[in-house]
């Protein structure tokens, strides 16, 4: 089976006692970046959190109106500032901040879960279906005055239906995959293409049908933060507050399957019934997070993945890393994109392909050999 | 087991429950009949797609237009329009599906096909490019572009697989690959201004619509010699689809003879995407379609059946496009997605799912 980084335990591997009662020294021969580092990880866990909190004021502070980080403070800590100030740290910046924060991290812990069920690194959150999906029938319902709907300008139902579409087109492809106690890793990576390239079609049609809504729709498709209010945190958070601490919940299923299906069996663990769990918050998650920012790639690949180098897949471990990192990706990406605006105007999503395609070229190389 | 043995150089016994084939009359017969029936097909087919439309025409007025004495509307409508673009779907089917056989067998991966491969992926975002930014590509060497970006985007995913058979590496690999180089075709889009963006994107759906002869003669050529050369690649993929050690001791030089055949099917889907754009799902689907029809998977019956399947498929799924919703046009490359998608699941279920119990 191929994997990367730090190999986790595998049938027939000398490695498989290792998690508890094992020295340091002997644990540090594991690789580096593996168990080694058990004990420092509640230090770690906190300079991710820390990290994440410096990127959030950092991104609110930076912009074409750059506001010093003791005004930024200010508004966060509810003191009088100006009524400028006021607004543009508070409605425009931070909900698109947060709103950042809550995507990268249901974006990743989606990838780092996908990743579990196909035992393959290169799996990411468009696997499930559930991004295409929500990209179209958010294009769907932008497009909805084709037949005679007036859509109002600040289009606050688009999240809500985004989401129902994610759902449904996840659901197709968790039905494809087997299902329930069925759900097989070969069968599910297959349907996962099939839907997204239906989806993908479908949307490119809707696309050609409705050419004066085009830039819009592109921002869909590659992955935007543009503009996004309160109005988007308010539809991602309850979300989240769900969705993520079940996440998190799976990592010991995740870990039993890191061990390969028989072993995974021999401990008590329903294998095809463990995918379906996985797979199942794996699209939800990715539901919430495409529901606000579109269909935004790459994090889902880039943050397990470094993070695994950090903490070893050990998912107990790997899982809540992998959310943090996948904050600051994106808050860092957003950033990046800002301050592009000058030169050229990119999504955050096409910021995200170009960060993501040496890391993918690196990958690919590794996995090569 | 999922591995398809043709066994002629195995003695059949030691394969007693799988089909053994044996190049016999019966089965040659057989072929020919299917061969036959398959082209008549293509031929109503393409009649079809020459009658139907606006102006409706009927047999008799074809007769005539082919005499030279029909309605000179109607003569235009079919010699310009109608006629090259049938025999545009005609050719790019065949080169497709050609190009399907040769990735999947000398793989050994039921799933390798230029979607999957990044080749289309790859072959569009060179198109893109050139569209987009008025690249100085003269028209003629439209396929040697595309023909640049699919053999690229194919190689870096072939690069990064380690073993050639695992079928979900491979999807994994190709579709990280493909989305990038998605991504990057919707960051070039979205630079362009909007008259080039909305041409292009009908073109990136993968089209037949206004293909008129200048279309067919880029494609021509390369058919014309990709195609015999497909054809003729019979032998090395039945000894490939052995296994690579077998192969070898049978005296196959066998990377040389892979990269030799990616290579020529790349060369297949690049004309085709440069005419056609990436008409999704004819080249992964036609192939498995044909080897449940010939309960075979011997090379040397599956490539010819498979040319003609796809011509068929692509011709078929054009003449839906055209007139299902008519005067409203898909892009056929919808259809076969639509369509394609779901019967490749269909019949690889089975497949995959005995795989993953060997394992």
């Amino acid at each position: 089976m191929a994997l990367v980084g730090p190999r986790p335990p595998s049938a027939g591997s000398p490695t498989v006692a290792v998690h508890r009662g094992v020295k340091g020294s002997q644990r540090a021969q594991v690789g580096w970046g593996g168990p080694a580092t058990h004990r420092y990880y509640p230090f770690v866990l906190a300079a991710g959190l820390v990290a994440v909190a410096v990127l959030l004021v950092a991104h609110v502070s930076i912009g074409t109106a750059g506001i010093p980080l003791e005004r930024v403070l200010d508004v966060l800590t509810g003191r009088q500032v100006d009524q400028v100030t006021y607004t543009i740290v508070y409605e425009l910046r931070l909900p698109r901040a947060l709103v950042a924060v809550l995507a990268g991290a249901m974006l990743a812990l989606a990838g780092a879960l996908l990743q579990s069920v196909t035992r393959n690194p290169l799996a990411e959150p468009d696997l499930t279906g559930a991004s295409t999906g929500g990209v179209l029938f958010a294009v769907l319902w932008l497009s909805r005055d084709m037949i005679g709907w007036n859509v109002a300008p600040p289009n606050v139902t688009v999240p809500a239906v985004a989401m129902v579409g994610s759902i449904l087109s996840g659901g197709v492809v968790y039905l494809l995959g087997g299902g329930g106690g069925n759900t097989d890793a070969a069968r599910l990576v297959l349907a996962g293409v099939m839907v997204s390239a239906i989806m993908r079609a479908l949307t490119s049609l809707v696309l050609l049908i409705n050419q004066n809504a085009i830039s819009g729709i592109l921002l869909w498709i590659v992955g935007s933060l543009n503009g996004r209010t309160w109005v988007h945190w308010d539809t991602v958070w309850p979300w989240a507050l769900i969705t993520i601490p079940a996440g998190l919940a799976c990592a010991g299923v995740a870990n039993a399957l890191h061990l390969g299906d028989d072993i995974a069996t021999a401990l008590g663990l329903r294998t095809g019934w463990a995918r379906a769990l996985l797979l199942f918050i794996a699209i939800l998650l990715t539901a919430g997070a495409v529901s606000v920012v579109g269909a935004l790639g790459f994090i889902g690949l880039i943050a397990p993945h470094l993070t695994r180098r950090v903490v070893g897949s050990d998912a107990r471990r790997l899982f809540p890393l992998s959310a943090l990192t996948g904050a600051c990706i994106l808050l860092l990406a957003d950033i990046l994109a800002r301050s592009l605006t000058r030169v050229v105007d990119l999504p955050v999503g096409a910021v995200m392909a170009l960060l993501g395609a040496p890391f993918l070229m690196y990958l690919l190389r590794r996995e090569s050999r | 087991m999922a591995m398809r043995v043709h066994a002629t150089d195995i003695p059949p016994e030691r394969h007693s429950n799988q089909h053994v084939y044996r190049w016999h009359a019966g089965l040659m017969v057989r072929a020919l009949l299917l061969g036959f029936c398959l082209l008549l097909a293509l031929g109503v087919l393409m009649l079809v797609g020459l009658m139907l439309g606006t102006p409706q025409l009927r047999l008799p007025d074809l007769f005539n237009i082919a005499q030279g004495n029909g309605d000179r509307v109607a003569t235009i409508v079919v010699s310009q329009l109608r006629l090259p673009r049938v025999v545009l779907g005609a050719l790019a089917g065949g080169m497709l599906a050609l190009a399907g056989v040769l990735m999947q067998d000398c793989m050994r991966n039921p799933l390798a096909g230029p979607e999957l491969l990044g080749v289309s992926n790859g072959a569009s975002l060179v198109m893109a490019l050139v569209v987009i930014f008025n690249l100085p590509v003269p028209w003629d060497l439209y396929p040697v572009a595309a023909l640049a970006g699919g053999v690229l985007a194919g190689g870096l995913v072939l690069f990064a697989m380690r073993t050639m058979a695992d079928p979900i590496r491979l999807v994994l690999t190709g579709v990280s690959v493909g989305a990038l180089l998605y991504a990057c075709i919707i960051a070039v889009i979205s630079l362009g201004d909007q008259n080039s963006v909305a041409l292009l994107y009908l073109y990136l759906l993968g089209s037949l619509a206004n293909r008129t002869w200048d279309y067919v003669n880029l494609v021509w050529p390369w058919a014309l010699v990709c195609v015999p050369c497909a054809l003729a690649m019979a032998r090395p993929l039945n000894l490939l689809q052995l296994g690579d050690d077998v192969a070898e001791g049978l005296g196959l030089h066998v990377v040389r003879w892979r990269l030799l055949i990616v290579t020529l099917s790349a060369a297949l889907v690049a004309a085709v995407v440069a005419a056609c754009g990436p008409v999704g799902y004819v080249a992964l689907v036609s192939p498995h379609i044909v080897r449940r029809i010939v309960r075979t998977s011997d090379a040397r019956q599956v490539l010819p059946v498979a040319m003609f399947t796809g011509s068929v498929l692509l011709v078929g799924a054009d003449l839906i496009a055209k007139n299902l919703f008519d005067p409203l046009e898909l892009p056929v490359g919808v259809w076969t997605t639509v369509i394609g998608g779901p019967l490749l699941l269909l019949l690889l279920r089975r497949q995959l799912s005995r795989r993953e119990e060997v394992r």
